[in-house]
């Protein structure tokens, strides 16, 4: 017996063996159809983190690391990693036999090459997350050593497949980064892999059979569709041709409705990860709002739960600070501070601008300003007319702009030409990776996107963030944002809204969809559909 | 023999005095969307969640968006000389294979929509002419009038709800069933079923139009001449009605349906969104948010193509309805 007849002899019996296995998954899993909203540019997740390339990324490349719904690390390429003593390296063992779509193995080479090559050279937050790292070894294949010139707590919460997902070295090596055939071809080690793009209809995946997970994933085929219009895309759900809508896909006023019928379901979960804060940016480096007091005055008078209640049907939370009360459970969100109001507090507002000296005029006008709305939806639309109405009896006159979204950024992030503007960010799992972004003086970027448009500059604050950053010690760190939301609430450069809440439509047909912090940003290996 | 050299000298002599007027229309295009504030490259970097400014030059300095407006506008123009339509950065494919692959299902949505449109048009104009203020009559015009004032999102979005939702007899959007995939005439028969409802939204308001227009025309043509000629050689009121006043008062509607193949594809962009129909209308629309110029130029030069092809098919298919008409 040659050792091909073995080989073959060998394979037939694990097959024999794994065959009605392998026929269960298979009967189980069922077609998913989901909505895609818009249609992304591109599947570079390593290029970009936009939303929609958030949805269907992570089901293709997998991350070092997945997050349970508490945010606790729970392995995945990365079996398990140690911190030394001085919190200057970070050593991970990495999963065997894992291999990529293509069939090469899957190596610590693949993960250096990632981090130092890819993910800090174009990836939008790399730079950021992976800000310390000054070299990978590879001992051997499956050992990747992280050397850090500061301790980078923040780090290990920015390895999930959507925020740093791993990618092939052997296909995107020596290319150019930015228009690699891998951009709309994408090859990952994931749960699901590429079939089809088509243009304009929908993305295909199909199920991964050599996926690490034993016995998963479970659905067979996955689809993203692309449909524009918000009413059609309520219908195709209530119709059963789609069966999952994340991130507002399916508009609040609908979800709503959907919820009260048999065979929906509606979910805030899958969203802790992402942390989404609606919020104010004040222009402060001109008038009105280079004045503090009026910053404060504006932030006092809104009324918060209100916006909630009645744009956003309930979901959501008043903002308390400038960092989300989700990092209560990591410690770092300090509650009780001032001129966060849940509902709006008039009498407070203009006593703040009368003790600031700024008095109105003969007609009642203390100042007349635009405000900036983002281009993202009728609901922030709404938001603005109440606003309007809000500031008024402060005596600020308030016109509405909403303009589409190439005007907007480049209004907002490019020519800095507007006073008020009302956006959301995601706060990301730590405030190093979301927060920091508005308020550094070394975040002041123009022409750069989601930075620190407010252009608010404060040395002290520069200094504590910069030292929040590399605190490993939980006690201290917690005293450091204390200090630094304490700061930001009396200096208030971007009045914190409320904490938003995604919701996640879904047919009940639907199960295990949400099992990680990332939700629709994750794999989705669990989900099962029901026939 | 004489007659159909004519025709063909007249086919090319048309096709060559197109030519300035396609790219006259690319270059007025051309400038026309340089007037939108941002370009591409603000759109990707905002889409991607953020960008250095450097790396934001580099993307401008790759797609040619650093250099002088007449710099790109030559650049263009001698690709489009070259019939290459250049490359969409957001999309990055090649703008031609992009237009092309959207332009058979507009094709599909288009060609059904005149057929419906001006088939149903012709026949409920031409009853109605006939029983002239009849009951007949009085509904036709109520429901032309009906259809041609409701807006075309309203009635796609009702006819989802009624037909879709309550009966379940279509499907409410795209193209395709995209969790089976059929293939060969199972995947045909898919396709016709996805696009009955987008077809009679986008026909609903045409066809009140060609109502109209053909109901006035058989009463214009009904008072002329040569009727009262025709009944007194003692012809039937049959054959007059449809060999002798038909055919001249079709004359209209077909040169209305010309003109308006351009405007079909802007109606559309609104039934091709409400329906995510996968062609151009929503291909043009998507590409001007992204600002994604070349691609929305070389729609616009498909779309120009188009008109000025079917208007050249009005006037050989005129000349055969009207003899008379000489093609000079």
């Amino acid at each position: 017996m040659n050792f091909k007849t073995l080989l073959m002899g060998a394979s037939f019996v694990v097959g024999l063996t794994l065959a009605p296995l392998v026929a269960m998954a298979q009967n189980s899993g069922g077609n998913l159809v989901y909505l895609v909203q818009p249609e992304p540019p591109s599947l570079a997740s390593f290029l970009s983190t936009s939303g929609p390339i958030g949805l269907v990324g992570p089901k293709i490349y997998d991350g070092l690391f997945d997050y349970d719904t508490d945010l606790q690390i729970v392995p995945s390429l990365a079996e398990s990693y140690e911190v030394s003593e001085d919190g200057k390296t970070v050593t991970f063992k990495l999963r065997e036999g894992v291999v990529w779509h293509d069939g090469a193995p899957f190596t610590s080479s693949d993960v250096a090459f990632t981090v130092m090559d890819v993910l800090k050279q174009v990836h939008p937050r790399g730079p950021n997350s992976f800000r310390e790292v000054t070299s990978i070894d590879t001992p051997d294949d499956y050992t990747a050593v992280f050397n850090l010139e500061n301790p980078a707590p923040y780090m290990l919460r920015a390895l999930s497949a959507y925020e740093s997902p791993m990618v092939p070295k052997h296909l995107l090596e020596g290319q150019d980064l930015r228009s690699s055939d891998l951009a709309t071809n994408p090859v990952g080690t994931g749960p699901f892999t590429f079939t089809e793009w088509k243009k304009g209809q929908y993305i295909r995946l199909d199920k991964n059979e050599n996926y690490w997970k034993p016995g998963l994933p479970l659905i067979n085929r996955i689809v993203g569709r692309f449909i524009p219009d918000a009413s059609t895309r309520t219908a195709a759900m209530e119709n059963g041709e789609v069966m999952y809508g994340a991130y507002g896909a399916i508009p609040n006023i609908d979800a709503v409705r959907l919820r009260e019928m048999d065979g929906f379901s509606v979910t805030t979960d899958g969203y802790a990860m992402i942390n989404p804060m609606a919020l104010i940016e004040f222009n402060t480096t001109k008038p009105p709002f280079d004045n503090p007091a009026m910053r404060r005055a504006v932030s006092l008078v809104m009324d918060r739960q209100f916006l909630i209640d009645n744009i956003w049907f309930g979901y959501g939370k008043p903002a308390t600070s400038a960092l989300s009360s989700n990092f209560d459970k990591v410690g770092l969100y300090k509650s009780g501070l001032p001129n966060y109001p849940a509902s709006g507090d008039l009498d407070a507002a203009i006593k703040e601008l009368d003790d600031a000296g700024i008095m109105p005029d003969a007609d009642g006008i203390r100042a007349s300003i635009t405000l900036d709305l983002i281009p993202y939806g009728e609901d922030w639309r709404r938001a603005g007319e109440y606003m309007k109405q809000a500031m008024k009896p402060l005596g600020i006159e308030v016109e509405l702009r909403y303009e589409d979204v190439p005007t907007w950024l480049n209004r907002i992030y490019a020519e800095y030409d507007f006073e008020m503007n009302v956006n959301y960010f995601y706060q990301l799992p730590d405030p190093v990776l979301g927060v920091h972004r508005h308020y550094g003086t070394d975040q002041i970027r123009q022409g750069t996107h989601f930075v620190n448009s407010s252009q608010y500059s404060n040395p002290a604050l520069d200094a504590l963030l910069a030292a929040g950053a590399q605190e490993p010690d939980a006690t201290k760190r917690a005293g450091i944002y204390g200090e630094i939301q304490t700061i930001l609430a009396t200096d208030m450069p971007v009045a914190n809204l409320f904490e938003m809440e995604f919701l996640t439509v879904y047919n009940d047909k639907l199960a295990d969809h949400a099992t990680s912090a990332m939700g629709a940003y994750g794999p989705f290996e669990n989900a099962i559909v029901a026939e | 023999m004489e007659s159909s050299q004519r025709r063909t000298r007249y086919v090319l002599k048309r096709l060559f005095q197109a030519i300035p007027i396609v790219f006259a229309i690319v270059v007025l295009n051309f400038f026309l969307l340089q007037l939108a504030e941002g370009d591409a490259v603000d759109v990707l970097a905002g889409e991607a969640g953020s960008a250095t400014p450097e790396y934001m030059a580099e993307l401008r300095e790759k797609f040619g968006l650093d250099q002088p407006l007449i710099v790109q506008l030559g650049v263009y123009l001698k690709n489009v000389v070259t019939l290459d339509l250049g490359y969409s950065f957001r999309h990055d494919m090649p703008v031609s294979e992009l237009v092309l692959d959207r332009f058979i299902p507009t094709l599909l949505l288009m060609t059904s929509t005149i057929i419906l449109a001006v088939g149903f048009g012709i026949l409920l104009g031409l009853v109605a002419a006939s029983g002239l203020n009849t009951w007949r009559d009085t509904a036709i015009s109520i429901f032309a009038l009906i259809t041609y004032a409701t807006p075309l999102f309203w009635v796609g979005l009702m006819l989802i709800v009624v037909f879709s939702l309550n009966l379940g007899w279509f499907p409410t959007s795209g193209m395709e069933n995209f969790a089976m995939f059929y293939e060969g005439w199972d995947r045909v028969v898919d396709i016709a079923h996805h696009l009955v409802l987008p077809t009679i939204t986008l026909s609903l308001f045409y066809l009140a139009l060609y109502t109209r227009l053909m109901r006035a025309s058989m009463l214009e043509q009904a008072g002329q001449d040569y009727v009262t000629t025709a009944r007194a050689k003692g012809l039937t009121e049959r054959r007059i009605l449809f060999v002798h006043v038909l055919r001249n008062a079709i004359l209209p509607v077909v040169t209305m349906a010309g003109v308006q193949v351009g405007a079909l594809i802007g109606g559309s962009v609104i039934v091709e969104s409400v329906f995510a129909w996968p062609g151009l209308g929503m291909l043009a629309f998507e590409a001007l948010f992204a600002r994604d110029l070349n691609l929305l130029l070389g729609i616009f030069l498909l779309s120009a193509v188009l008109v000025v092809a079917v208007n050249l098919i009005v006037d050989i298919i005129y000349s055969t309805l009207d003899p008379r008409i000489e093609m000079a």
